[in-house]
């Protein structure tokens, strides 16, 4: 049964929580070992929005202290550019040996169009994440997993024939590449959706978070039911949907999620030893280069 | 906080890649394959901490390295993004800045206050944000886009991106409210984000054109330049002056930060012999990767022995035609193998001084340009990493503090304290 929580500070601006205050709250979540932590906010209902503190700055300094075998940074789905999340996230993958996560949110989509000055249609917001995740990941196939060689002695620093344009032209985003990253050390890092607010998706999530019903079509890898940890009688009821099979583990919410983290992780097994890799940690397959001969076969 | 403990030299680090030299990732010393782990940037960051610097400072680029379409195989370019880096770096340091450099056109206002907001928030006020306008041609294909925005406008869109932006971390600090709107965006509400005790990065420009000094005097604390000599650097450095005195900023607080690399040696003829290596590394072969990179045409498919192809470089160059040709005449008239020229390019200095020498002889030369009024500090660059800047830090800064230039402790908290401006 694999565990996973929000994780975002509880307020911002003048009188919001202080660094070191949060700074504590996140050792208390490293010291109850979740499975996953998803660097967002949570609303009353325990939908997952956009964090606050902006989640690709807090996923490079935050995975150098939680050790948590996936770090899940949170984006709003509708203004994030394939061009700096690709690179970003390829940048936290191999600051934390592979454990980084990423999640396209499109919930509270209206802060983020008023913020950035610019309305995105309601009715585009799935095709829009798809081309999204799509663009960002052609950018991660720009390289392949062995471009680097890094001999001193013979001078050869890459091959050159391993990193490519790759030209990708979706109905929302283009991008050429090659990305100026190189190929995250998981392929691409783990993809997590909320399907309760992305239904319908064409591309093929990680990992899926949702209730029994929502989840029961999706394809994902690995399903967490969202369950608030107060609620006793959800909280069996999703415990024994995991015991039968149903779904993988349970994304915990509201404010006794870490109690019910902390209790939870006595009954629940934790990820082999050798597990590097937040895939590995997981049991999801590593993806293939589109552009490696072979690799797809 | 005394003014005089801050010191009177400001020293920032300049750590993009490998070092200074493109060859440089060859030598014996040199870590190439670290700077793809997190404990790399965590001990270099606690160097620079300990040696009591102002700043990290990261340059950046938006595309791949390309030239139409082939990526270099001899160039250790650098690419892991320098945000993310910044932010680990932060995570492991008490003190010192972290200056990251983004660019105002390929980004939206909101996303980028929001990272500074975040950078700032977690590392208690010591973010700075080098303002680029993006000049590279293949970048805007990354994009979506066809053509880079012309140069100009660039600039203007800077200047409304900034204003936006402070719109953002006012906001935050509880110091302004809803909607706002310039010639360039316009914003219904501002993003949540947290605020810290330095309530906006401090902000940096490169820029040399008349557009960069225009804006980098209207709004830039610091100025990072080249400044190959004294007189260059006191030129500069008093136009830069003049300018933020006419917009009615104290000249004091725009504090002048020209590029500087280095090559240490135990004696002068140790460290000259180890530029000569570091040059020699840069074999033919790499040195045509990197002027191929640098026009955005594949010179690798020529003989190095033949010819300039200048005429077939100018008909597909990525990078606009008639800068090229002029950048290569010179070489085509006076006759010089393509290997020859290319050599020359990537080995000559790029307009940044390269000091080479004793560690004495540096502090030497670091106090005379700042008694000259030649610049307010340097912008440290490594031959490579990490030994060059071990060195600095290990055998210049106790020479510097001993003297009384650089401070012997950090005196304040903020990338604003060290830099000894006004908030």
């Amino acid at each position: 049964m694999f565990l996973s929580m929000c994780l975002d500070i509880a307020g911002a601006g003048p009188g919001g929580e202080t660094i070191s205050a949060f700074k504590q709250r996140a050792a208390a979540i490293e010291a109850a070992e979740p499975d996953v932590v998803i660097l967002a906010a949570e609303g009353d209902d325990g939908a997952i929005l956009p964090p606050k503190l902006e989640a690709l700055v807090d996923s490079s300094w935050i995975t150098g202290t939680l050790r948590t075998p996936c770090v899940v940074a949170g984006l709003p789905a509708g203004h994030a550019v394939p061009f700096h999340v690709a690179r970003a996230l390829s940048a936290v993958d191999f600051l934390s040996a592979g454990r980084v996560g990423w999640m396209p949110i499109a919930t509270n989509g209206a802060e983020f169009d008023g913020a950035y000055g610019e309305t995105r249609d309601d009715a585009d917001l799935v095709a829009r994440t798809d081309d999204f995740i799509l663009a960002t990941q052609a950018l991660w196939d720009s390289w392949d997993e062995d471009a680097l060689i890094i001999d001193k002695q013979s001078g050869e620093y890459l091959d050159s024939t391993k990193v490519r344009r790759v030209d990708y032209r979706g109905k929302f985003y283009s991008t050429m590449g090659p990305l100026n990253a190189a190929r995250p050390p998981q392929g691409y890092p783990v993809l997590v959706r909320d399907v309760d607010t992305v239904s319908g998706a064409e591309t093929k999530a990680d990992i899926a978070i949702g209730t029994v019903a929502s989840l029961a079509g999706d394809d994902a890898g690995i399903k967490l039911i969202r369950v608030d940890a107060s609620d006793a009688a959800a909280l069996a009821d999703a415990k024994a949907a995991v015991a039968a099979g149903t779904a993988n583990g349970l994304h915990l919410t509201g404010p006794a999620a870490l109690d019910a983290l902390t209790a939870l992780r006595a009954e629940a097994a934790k990820p082999a030893a050798s597990a590097k890799t937040a895939r590995q940690s997981l049991g999801l397959d590593k993806p293939a280069n589109a552009y490696v001969e072979g690799a797809l076969s | 906080m005394s003014k005089e403990a801050n010191g009177r030299v400001h020293l920032w680090a300049f750590l993009q890649g490998i070092g200074f030299f493109p060859g440089g990732w060859r030598d014996d010393k040199a870590q190439p394959a670290s700077v793809f782990e997190r404990e790399y940037y965590e001990r270099v960051a606690r160097m620079v901490d300990d040696a009591c610097f102002d700043a990290i400072v990261f340059g950046d680029q938006l595309q791949g390295r390309d030239a139409a379409g082939r990526t270099p195989g001899r160039l250790a370019i650098p690419t892991l993004d320098p945000f993310s880096l910044l932010a680990a770096m932060g995570s492991v340091t008490k003190h010192v800045g972290l200056v990251a450099t983004v660019s105002t056109t390929y980004a939206e206002p909101a996303e980028v206050a929001a990272k500074f907001a975040s950078l700032n928030y977690v590392t208690d006020g010591r973010a700075g944000w080098n303002i680029v306008t993006t000049a590279h041609p293949n970048s805007s294909w990354n994009f979506g886009e066809d053509e880079l925005l012309e140069k100009s406008l660039r600039y203007k869109r800077a200047a409304g991106f900034v204003d936006t932006a402070s719109h953002h971390w006012q906001a935050a600090a509880g110091k302004a409210e809803g909607a706002y709107k310039n010639d360039w965006f316009e914003i219904e509400n501002p993003l949540t984000m947290p605020t810290s005790p330095q309530e906006r990065p401090v902000f940096v420009q490169a820029g040399q054109s008349e557009d960069g000094r225009e804006f980098a005097a209207s709004c830039a604390e610091a100025i990072f330049c080249p400044a190959p000599t004294i007189e260059a650097g006191k030129e500069f450095r008093d136009d830069m002056r003049r300018r933020a005195a006419e917009k009615g900023r104290n000249p004091d607080e725009l504090i002048i930060m020209p590029g500087l690399a280095f090559v240490l040696g135990e004696t002068e003829e140790a460290a000259k012999a180890k530029h000569e290596r570091m040059i020699e590394l840069a074999d033919v072969p790499l040195c045509i990767e990197y002027l191929s990179e640098s026009i955005g045409y594949d010179l690798t498919v020529h003989d190095p022995d033949g010819p300039i192809p200048i005429e077939e470089i100018c008909a597909t160059c990525e990078f606009p035609a008639g800068m090229i040709r002029g950048m290569l005449t010179p070489s085509v008239e006076a006759g010089k193998t393509l290997g020859e020229h290319c050599r020359e390019y990537a080995t000559k200095p790029r307009g940044h001084a390269i000091f080479v020498g004793t560690p004495e002889q540096m502090a030497d030369r670091i106090e005379t340009w700042i008694d000259a009024g030649a610049c307010d500090g340097f912008t440290l660059q490594p031959g490579f990493m990490p030994n060059e800047l071990e060195l600095f830090c290990q055998q210049v800064v106790p020479l510097l503090q001993e003297r009384g230039l650089l401070r012997k402790s950090y005196q304040g908290t903020t990338l604003r304290d060290h830099l000894g401006i006004a908030a």
